[in-house]
């Protein structure tokens, strides 16, 4: 690279940490907002730990059928990997 | 199209916080050169902008900024007392004229304290703020961009992402409920590349709470934006935030906050904005093929001289605020721009010294917000796309200052000293 014109950027106090500063009314509000959304995300979470321990509790080896293959596979999958929800159509 | 147009592949946002265009840039404004001002189309402070204090004294703006500790507690930022920085305290209703002389007076009500009211009119001068005040006379710095709302920062960040805040005028938690997708998701539902970079996990994002945890793929760490520079993996479109709090690094180290959000300390924003430009400045072909955008949110309650602008009536953002929700007792239809912010677009296609004209010139005045942002990147990469409000889809954008001509290397500035 040709040479520039390099300008001096002076490096922070290092006083200048000081992670005990009362949190603003900005971080106040983020953290309620990251809050609010881990309640939903538990919510979530809840469904999905009780819909998952009901398909733990079928015996897998009572499955017989193609028919019941794909609906026990598509409950576990719709945990595993939800965002293969979208069906692509024939 | 000109060559800098023809050459873009990347356009690069990164959102500082609360810090108002005077108060960064002003001082330019007052820089001599044999005589002359040196920078005479910037729109800054002549030094004797004033705002009456509480017990009627004039109280000028001030070349005594400090990087630290000078803005506590906070200055109010919320709709409310926006509204009395403005219109100095006249109570609502037509005929109500917007004067900027209700900064003092605003910041006593927190301070509680005559003489630190007057902290809200100081100013740097341009040597103590070498990143910023250097990239703005360098290369393009907007005379009239203006927060999106005269209020805080989450609904004015969503302006950035939606190109609007859906009604919100405060820090509430809201949903995105109608079909406007962020310009994120458009990007990546046409096939093309989108990121919000926020700092790290403890610093987090400030993005409204739904999209962080259903597209978790538009999201990506500073570190990852740095990685993806140097590989010259960076997506079309990148949103940059600094680190928003103090916290300890990953080895033991400190971690400062780099927003400049009162009362974090200026020069570590500094740093970062430096960092974030080096980044792309020291992989050519990147520095050839990006726009990157340095904006604040918004103005942080600190003085700025210039009247914000009523929004086109022909173009509205569709929403209506009520009185409960503003706090001044009357509703707010989103027809008045927020108070200036600095703003400054660097690309090697853009000649030294470029500054384009705000309020100041009427006949030649371009009025720049942060629907802009969503404007200028879906305008670019996808063209046409319908799907967002009427204030989104005629908002000024930005690529026509990318030129024909690229500066040669050893025209353009690098950053050093850097952490």
């Amino acid at each position: 690279m040709a040479p520039s014109r390099v300008i001096f950027v002076p490096k922070t106090d290092p006083g200048a940490y000081n992670p005990n500063r009362p949190a603003g009314t900005l971080l106040r509000s983020q953290t309620m907002h990251l809050h609010h959304a881990l309640s939903k995300h538990v919510d979530e979470l809840a469904a999905q730990l009780k819909a998952a321990r009901e398909l733990l509790a079928v015996d897998a080896g009572s499955i017989k059928t193609e028919g019941e293959v794909s609906k026990y596979t598509e409950k576990v999958t719709a945990i595993l990997h939800p965002q293969g929800a979208k069906r692509s159509g024939k | 199209m000109p060559a800098g147009l023809d050459n873009l592949k990347h356009i690069v946002v990164l959102m500082m916080e609360n810090r108002s265009f005077d108060h960064m840039l002003g001082g330019l404004s007052l820089v001599m050169e044999n005589g002359r001002k040196k920078y005479p189309k910037i729109n800054g402070l002549t030094g004797n902008e004033s705002n009456p204090d509480t017990n009627g004294a004039i109280v000028k703006v001030q070349p005594n900024a400090q990087f630290q500790s000078q803005l506590d507690p906070d200055p109010d930022h919320h709709f409310p007392g926006v509204d009395l920085q403005i219109f100095g305290g006249a109570p609502q209703g037509l005929g109500r004229v917007a004067n900027m002389q209700g900064f003092v007076k605003d910041y006593f009500s927190q301070t509680k304290d005559v003489n630190r009211s007057h902290n809200i009119m100081s100013y740097f001068t341009p040597d103590k703020l070498p990143v910023l005040a250097n990239l703005a006379t360098e290369f393009a710095l907007f005379n009239g961009w203006f927060s999106s709302i005269p209020g805080p920062t989450i609904c004015n960040r969503a302006f950035a992402h939606y190109g609007t805040s859906f009604g919100q005028v405060g820090m509430d938690i809201f949903y995105v409920l109608d079909p406007i997708l962020s310009v994120y998701e458009r990007m990546v539902q046409a096939g093309h590349t989108a990121k919000l970079y926020y700092y790290d996990q403890p610093s987090s994002t400030m993005e409204i709470v739904n999209l962080l945890k259903n597209q978790p793929q538009i999201f990506a760490t500073y570190d990852q934006f740095i990685g993806d520079c140097k590989a010259g993996t960076l997506p079309e479109y990148s949103f940059i935030e600094p680190s928003y709090n103090d916290h300890p690094g990953p080895d033991g180290g400190q971690i400062l906050a780099s927003d400049q959000h009162p009362d974090h300390n200026v020069r570590e924003g500094e740093q970062f904005i430096a960092n974030t430009f080096n980044a792309i400045r020291t992989n050519p072909d990147l520095w050839m093929s990006t726009a990157l955008l340095i904006v604040y949110d918004e103005h942080g309650g600190i003085y700025d001289h210039v009247v914000p602008p009523a929004c086109n009536p022909n173009f509205p953002d569709g929403k209506t605020a009520s009185a409960d929700a503003t706090g001044t007792g009357a509703t707010f239809a989103f027809d008045r721009l927020g108070i200036r912010v600095p703003a400054i677009l660097v690309s090697p296609w853009i000649p030294r010294g470029t500054v384009i004209p705000g309020t100041e010139d009427p006949a030649n005045a371009r009025i720049f917000e942060h629907a802009s942002i969503p404007a200028t990147v879906t305008n670019f990469f996808l063209k046409t796309y319908d799907n967002r409000t009427a204030r989104e889809k005629n908002a000024q954008t930005f690529l026509d200052l990318l030129t024909d001509q690229m500066r040669p290397d050893d025209d353009c500035i690098v950053f050093d000293n850097l952490s």
